[in-house]
């Protein structure tokens, strides 16, 4: 029986704990009596077969939805869309859930004769997929059945005939949506909701629609109005998100299905990583030191190939199918269970040790603005109810953040951190004055399409998503990070956890309460 | 400097003068490659070894055939020819490597001219390996009838692919004449084979082999009095029954044989889709997909592999 | 006298090269003062001079580091005392920079050769004949001595009184150069691009805010107080090298192809560095039919010229001044003058040393961006003038 997450109050015989760092550890003692850690619920029991699972939620969806087999029909035109690269993290072990899924949909679709199929990679305004990682993610089958006719697209929000426009929201909200998925008889949309901002109508309003459709919920005024991003309820981008889906349900017959894994995000090899340290037995110590020690021997470059090599043994938890609203609710439900933690009151300083690895950079370079968004769009917003941290607190981050970008993945960011956040790093400035540019772009647009790269506009999505932290937190403090990187963006870089500690201090005060958020694994806490 | 001191006529070839006319080059390439030297005795002896050596430890490695059928045309005296379907490049090894020791070193490949003969290491290596003959694929030339009447008549057995190429969806293709033909030239009984399995295993356009089982069934010879129209439909029927035959038994595929309900090699015609999923998952998506477990991620590949 | 003296010494070309490929400026080390005779007045019209800041300029630090061209080996003359950025005193209570090209003029040649004729002695054919020693510029011919020394000499026609102080003095001839540079480029356009922050640099990106104010710049420094005087001197973007490319594909559009040159770019191009990577840099983001302005004093390097050819991008040198027919003939100097004063330059000169401290100096220059300097320059304006002329 897994047990449930917890919050541990650090005493001086507590041992020290593991904080991430980029790509690598370390053990970081707290100071004892005012810091607590949060430990995340242990992974829950997988479906004992998933496969009979998904084939149980086709048949039997919820809310207001007729079984699949009943929506098939010969000589209709039927989509499938699925989650892209970004998601799960890190990328999970075959078969993906996207695979079991969308072979369960083929399958039906075979009995039924439907002929005309088309599988498209949900991109929204994030990069092409390999073929290698359309692979992983499909499978072979499915990938050796579509992709040589043709038939496995990528979403192109920047396809000038390939979307369509079908109207505007009660709120003014353009939406404009892939043209396969606008003139299909029905769209099915895969989906796996690895933290609870994904999925609903968040899945095809952001991952189908063109820029102009998008940029209406992906803003600054919305991000800073989302409490948190991982909470539906209280998120402005969802609100809009769900107003644009709402618009295209009545367009375009979606039948949704989502499915949520548990936590179990390293191989068993590194199971200290995912294990409370004062349970560490004796190889979980002897892992433990020889893989930081061998990793400090080894150049950044391979550090990170290891990493990114790693494939999580992710199980699937839970699949709904059916209407999306009705799926989603359970969806969260699960998820929910998956992940929340009960914290009691809010804290002075917040501390996360952050990962290798985040959405946008799977098999690519974590560079500085992707260390903003992880820490203060993604850990900040890992909460439910208010934010963890009491306001004009202090964050304080752990990542190297090296000035580093992979050139083909990342092109705009480059411009970005050389030119805009070189002049200013207000949200708001920054929308107004330059956001328009990059979209324009002939240059970002053309390799957006073509090659792997971002859409132009992305890092500035990255700066918004962590708007709301950027006003609420008093300042930013990363350890570690190399300091011109850190100074462009207006932190502050500091060598230990324990200078950035005492740099916290001139801001709130001595004996300040101190929460470290033990991610990975992804939780979320729920603030009383 | 070099080229000063050396790079003259008679150290270099030298130029053909401008106005002197060429005569035109004897094409030696393609259907014209001359395969009579394959055919000699040491050369025979090579291949005998060869065969042995590497190609049958090779395709027992990799595709472990099952053979049926053998004993169907075993009474036969005089040469055959053999007429199987089409999906790989492992069809022709996985064969040779199914048929007894006396068809085995005593058998000819016709092999596509514009493919296999198109370049000169190439001609050299399928003729001594396969002891291929070169034939053009969409028409049947008198050269290439000519040499393999004559063979035929020197006691040699036949091997040809009559849908004319590799299959490139896995599912069959339409028949060519030229197995009836040749038939129907040469006099010699045509033994219809079905080879199933090497399509999964090194399918058309992929870059690496895969290992698995593979099965070849051999039919009864049919006799070459027929017409050749009449011919090609047998031979059609005869090989989907011998596949239908390699999938469930030899009696189920009497009985739909004898209804007319022998399912069809060509495949549904639905969408491209529909034919790839109709085939099912493939060996290695199979093995993928029945331990996830065993995905090996430490230690790690390179990055960006 | 005293005088920092080259030679031509075989041993001390090979130490000097073997050292400064260890470190820039190490060739200082085998500079010695020496107590030479005084330069002899060669002919009519010369005049003795007692300089009293003397600068210390790429060219001469290539010299000293034996890393010049070999062109130059028929046009010097050796033993010569370098120093020809000068502010000094003529014997007669003047005081003046001097204008360093041994042309026509200066050499008493008659009739003078047609580029002479025309006031363009930069162009001088003459550079080897006349009454004077081999030379293309004061400090780099034996006859007249150089700036690094008590006294030197120098033809009535090099003299441009001033009246300004010393240091916008000395910087006079330098910044004339930078003058000549930036109005060597064509008169159209709307965007440039200087690659290099160091005095020409900065220099180009004066004149350019001065005499080309139509033009905005993109300005490529290393070290921040470069940046910094990039920044005050009009640069609307100051990049780094290695962020030169994408700065210039912002504010011109197009693409950045997969090995950095830009599909488009800018159709003025600076290059006030002169190296081999400064070069290609330059040639990357010039426009198809633009114009590179090789400012810098280049030394021997290799450049793929490929897009050249390919893009027919005009490299035009820029050597020296003269009258400026952009500005209606009116001479370099005057307009560096100007600008020194409009923009108060003369904070360029960053440290000055006495000549026993030469191996300090010639390091100093030579690591003046590493080490927060843009001019150092040699002030001699403590030394003890003896009475010559009778000699």
């Amino acid at each position: 029986m897994p047990r449930p997450g917890f919050v541990l109050e650090v005493e001086r015989s507590t041992p020290p704990v593991l904080m991430w760092h980029g790509e690598g550890y370390r053990l970081e003692r707290l100071p004892a009596e005012r810091s607590r850690v949060i430990y995340a619920p242990e992974p829950l029991a997988p479906l004992a077969d998933p496969d009979a699972a998904i084939q149980k939620a086709l048949a039997e969806p919820v809310g207001d939805s007729a079984p699949l087999p009943e929506l098939l029909r010969a000589g209709m035109r039927l989509t499938i869309a699925f989650d892209d690269l970004s998601l799960p993290l890190p990328p999970m072990r075959r078969p993906d859930n996207r695979q079991r899924v969308i072979e369960a949909v083929l399958d039906l679709a075979a009995q039924a004769g439907v002929d005309d199929v088309v599988l498209i990679a949900a991109l929204g305004l994030h990069r092409r997929m390999t073929d290698a990682e359309l692979r992983h993610a499909l499978g072979d089958r499915v990938f050796d059945a579509f992709a040589p006719s043709g038939r496995l697209l990528q979403h192109d929000a920047e396809d000038p005939d390939g979307l369509t426009y079908i109207g505007r929201t009660d709120h003014g909200e353009d939406v404009e949506v892939n043209r396969r998925v606008a003139e299909s008889d029905l769209l099915v949309y895969v989906n796996i909701n690895l933290v609870a901002m994904d999925g609903g109508h968040k899945s095809t309003a952001t991952g189908l629609m063109s820029y102009r459709s998008v940029r209406h919920h992906h803003n600054v005024r919305t991000l800073q109005h989302s409490r948190s991003l991982m909470d539906r309820h209280n998120s402005e981008l969802h609100t809009s998100a769900w107003r644009i889906g709402r618009l295209l349900n009545e367009h375009v017959k979606v039948f949704q299905i989502e499915t949520t894994l548990n936590n179990d995000a390293f191989p068993p090899q590194m199971s200290f990583l995912q294990k409370r340290e004062w349970e560490w037995d004796l190889r979980d110590r002897a892992t433990y030191l020889a893989s930081s020690q061998g990793l400090s021997l080894l150049s950044p470059t391979s550090r990170r190939s290891i990493f990114h090599s790693i494939k999580a043994p992710h199980q699937m938890t839970s699949v709904q199918a059916g209407e999306v609203e009705a799926v989603h609710s359970r969806t969260i439900a699960n998820l929910h269970r998956q992940q929340l933690v009960d914290v009691e009151g809010q804290t002075d300083i917040v501390v996360f040790g952050l990962p290798h690895i985040g959405p946008y950079n799977v098999n690519s370079i974590m560079n500085p603005l992707l260390v903003m968004c992880m820490g203060l769009g993604y850990w900040f917003n890992l909460y439910v109810g208010k934010p963890l941290l009491r306001p004009g607190g202090v964050i304080i981050l752990s990542h190297p953040t090296p000035w580093a970008f992979h050139p083909v993945h990342h092109p705009s960011y480059i411009d970005f951190f050389e030119e805009v956040l070189s002049v200013t790093t207000d949200p708001l400035e920054i929308e107004k004055t330059y956001e328009e540019r990059f979209a324009n772009d002939e240059w970002y647009r053309h390799l957006y399409r073509t090659s792997y790269a971002y859409h132009g506009v992305h890092p500035f999505y990255m700066w918004y998503w962590g708007a709301h932290a950027l006003e609420y937190a008093g300042s930013t403090i990363i350890v570690g990070g190399d300091r011109k990187a850190v100074r462009r963006m207006g932190f502050k870089p500091a060598t230990t956890l324990a200078d950035a500690l005492e740099m916290a201090e001139d801001q709130v005060g001595h004996d300040p309460s101190i929460t470290y958020m033990r991610c990975p694994p992804v939780m979320l806490a729920n603030v009383h | 400097m070099f080229t000063d001191r050396f790079g003259h006529f008679p150290l270099r070839a030298p130029d053909w003068p401008s106005s002197v006319p060429r005569p035109p080059k004897r094409p030696d390439l393609g259907v014209h490659y001359e395969t009579e030297w394959a055919r000699k005795y040491p050369v025979r002896l090579a291949r005998a070894l060869y065969t042995e050596g590497i190609t049958r430890p090779f395709v027992a490695a990799v595709a472990r055939p099952k053979v049926r059928g053998l004993d169907r045309f075993e009474n036969v005296d005089g040469p055959v020819i053999f007429a199987a379907n089409h999906s790989s490049h492992l069809d022709t090894p996985v064969l040779l490597a199914a048929l007894p020791d006396r068809w085995r070193h005593r058998l000819v490949t016709l092999a596509a001219a514009d493919y296999f003969f198109d370049t000169k290491l190439k001609a050299v290596y399928f003729s001594f390996a396969l002891n291929a003959i070169p034939l053009e694929r969409n028409k049947v030339s008198r050269r290439s009838v000519d040499l393999a009447q004559q063979l035929a008549a020197d006691g040699w057995n036949l091997l040809i692919f009559p849908e004319g190429g590799r299959s490139p969806d896995g599912w069959g293709q339409e028949h060519t004449a030229g197995a009836a033909w040749l038939a129907a030239r040469t006099g010699s009984p045509l033994v219809p084979v079905h080879i199933d399995g090497t399509g999964r295993l090194w399918p058309r356009g992929a870059k690496r082999i895969y290992t698995g089982e593979t099965s070849v069934t051999f039919g009864s010879p049919i006799a070459a009095g027929l017409g050749r129209d009449e011919l090609q439909a047998q031979l059609e029927k005869a090989i989907s029954v011998l596949a239908d035959e390699a999938r469930t038994d030899w009696w189920q595929a009497r009985q739909r044989a004898a209804n007319a309900t022998t399912p069809s090699l060509l495949g549904p015609k639905a969408s491209a889709w529909r034919r790839a999923w109709q085939l099912g998952a493939s060996p290695k998506d199979r093995a993928r997909r029945r331990s996830p477990a065993g995905h090996k991620s430490w230690p790690p590949k390179p990055f960006g592999r | 006298m005293k005088a920092l003296q080259i030679e031509r010494a075989i041993a001390r070309f090979a130490a000097a090269r073997v050292a400064s490929s260890w470190r820039a400026g190490a060739g200082g080390r085998f500079l010695r003062v020496e107590d030479i005779d005084p330069p002899d007045l060669p002919g009519q019209g010369w005049v003795r001079l007692y300089p009293r800041l003397a600068g210390i300029c790429g060219s001469d630090l290539a010299t000293v580091d034996a890393r010049s061209s070999r062109w130059f080996e028929p046009i010097v003359s050796f033993p010569f005392v370098p120093g020809h950025e000068v502010v000094a005193d003529t014997g007669d209570g003047r005081r003046v920079v001097i204008e360093p090209v041994l042309g026509c003029a200066a050499r008493g040649v008659v009739p003078p050769c047609p580029a002479c004729a025309q006031g363009r002695s930069r162009h001088c054919e003459n550079l080897s004949a006349g009454e004077v020693s081999p030379g293309l510029q004061t400090g780099f011919c034996r006859d007249t001595g150089g700036g690094w020394s008590v006294a030197m000499a120098a033809h009535e026609s090099q003299l441009h009184e001033v009246t300004m102080p010393d240091e916008a003095a000395v910087l006079v001839e330098p910044m004339a150069c930078a003058v000549h540079a930036a109005l060597a480029g064509p008169a159209n356009g709307e965007l440039a691009v200087v690659i290099g922050a160091g005095t020409l640099g900065l220099g180009t990106l004066a004149a350019l805010k001065s005499y080309r104010p139509e033009l905005s710049t993109i300005a490529v420094a290393k070290h921040p107080h470069q940046k910094r005087w990039a920044g005050e001197l009009g640069a609307r973007a100051v990049v780094e090298p290695g962020e030169l490319r994408r700065a210039v594909r912002r504010a011109t559009g197009g693409w950045v192809l997969d090995n950095g040159q830009l599909s488009g770019g800018c159709a003025l191009v600076y290059d006030c560095v002169g190296s081999a990577a400064s070069l290609a840099d330059a040639l990357a983001v010039t426009a198809p039919g633009g114009t590179v302005v090789l400012a810098g004093m280049p030394s021997p390097t290799q450049v793929d010229l490929t897009p050249l050819w390919q893009r027919e991008v005009r490299l035009a040198g820029s050597y020296t001044y003269g009258p400026e027919p952009a500005m209606g003939g009116r001479h370099s100097f005057d307009l560096a003058a100007e600008m020194i004063a409009e923009h108060r330059l003369a904070r360029f000169v960053s440290a000055k040393y006495p000549l026993e401290r030469a191996a300090e100096a010639i390091s100093h220059a030579a690591e003046a961006g590493r080490r927060g300097a843009i001019k150092v320059v040699f002030d001699l304006r403590g030394e003890k003038r003896r009475q010559m002329e009778g000699k």
